[in-house]
């Protein structure tokens, strides 16, 4: 299976999913003019890749400086097909990347990890260089 | 006709205004006005989390503008790219910023938005909250561009219970104008 690798833009975050390393990273912002339209080509890849059950770690990073509410809806759906995942038997981490003195991130992750308990869901705070 | 631009841009300065768009908006238009918004409001010295909710509650307004406004060039339903307009300020007033936005709509749209506002003006933080989350975990109804949340997610980020008014335009349609303080 190819990666999936998508360069980011204003409105959308790059993505980079790798079946090799089992890493799904999706970094940037996210409010694009529409959200289904433009996430349509990531979920089909996404579940493609986990219909194949390989007993394996899979490693979800997301920093999103900003996503619009279409794109919130869309994290969720994407938790719930990963919640579905880790209830068959593959382990799912995600990491929540925020910015340490964004408190609108942290409570965005806060509240991801509440509403997905299915998985094992870190949030980490970037520190400024 | 002829127009003071002078005066028009000092009435604006006077107002607190930071910034000031009216006409068809595009998905570019909204990118572009929100990243200067954001190298604007980086001089600004607040905390970071009071400009990501300027930035959020622009954005929103932005794109109900592209999503929702009657005032479109193409009369076919949901053409992407296609321009709709509206107007938009963004400025400061004593300590507080203000995102003010609007667009015309058709009247039938009139009360649900009404009822819709209403209905998050009386919840408080922790009931918005929790609304929020329900309808994000709640099956995704595909009949509608937005998620739904546009509203809720701004009355979460706003300071104070979002305010809106209606003016009448002509037989079928309101200039619908919605004001964020933060």
């Amino acid at each position: 299976m190819q990666p999936l690798i998508l360069k980011g833009s204003k409105s959308t975050p790059s993505i980079h999913f790798d079946p090799a390393s089992h890493v799904l990273r999706l970094q940037g912002q996210s409010y694009p003019e529409n959200a289904s339209k433009f996430y349509a080509p990531v979920f089909a890849w996404l579940r493609e890749y986990l219909a194949q059950p390989e007993g394996t770690r899979v490693c979800v990073d997301v920093e999103l400086a900003y996503f619009n509410s279409s794109s919130s809806k869309i994290l969720m759906n994407f938790f719930e097909i990963l919640e579905k995942t880790a209830a068959n038997g593959t382990s799912v981490e995600v990491f929540w990347r925020y910015r340490e003195d964004d408190e609108t991130s942290l409570e965005c992750g806060e509240e991801f990890k509440e509403d997905a308990p299915g998985l094992s869901f870190h949030l980490v705070p970037l520190t400024e260089e | 006709m002829r127009i003071d631009l002078h005066d028009l841009y000092s009435r604006t300065r006077n107002l607190g205004i930071m910034f000031c768009f009216s006409g068809s908006v595009s998905q570019s238009v909204i990118e572009g006005i929100a990243e200067t918004l954001r190298l604007r409001l980086e001089f600004e010295e607040r905390d970071l989390t009071v400009n990501q909710k300027v930035f959020s509650i622009l954005v929103e307004q932005m794109q109900n503008i592209v999503n929702y406004s009657a005032d479109r060039l193409s009369q076919e339903e949901r053409v992407e790219g296609e321009l709709r307009a509206g107007i938009l300020v963004v400025g400061q007033d004593n300590n507080e910023f203000f995102v003010l936005c609007g667009n015309t709509i058709s009247k039938e749209d009139v009360e649900p938005t009404r009822g819709r506002l209403d209905a998050l003006r009386g919840l408080d933080r922790e009931q918005l909250k929790t609304l929020y989350r329900e309808r994000r975990k709640a099956a995704s109804s595909e009949s509608r561009k937005g998620a739904g949340l546009g509203f809720i997610d701004m009355a979460r980020k706003a300071s104070r219970p979002l305010e809106y008014d209606f003016t009448p335009v002509d037989a079928t349609h309101e200039f619908f104008s919605i004001l964020a303080t933060i």
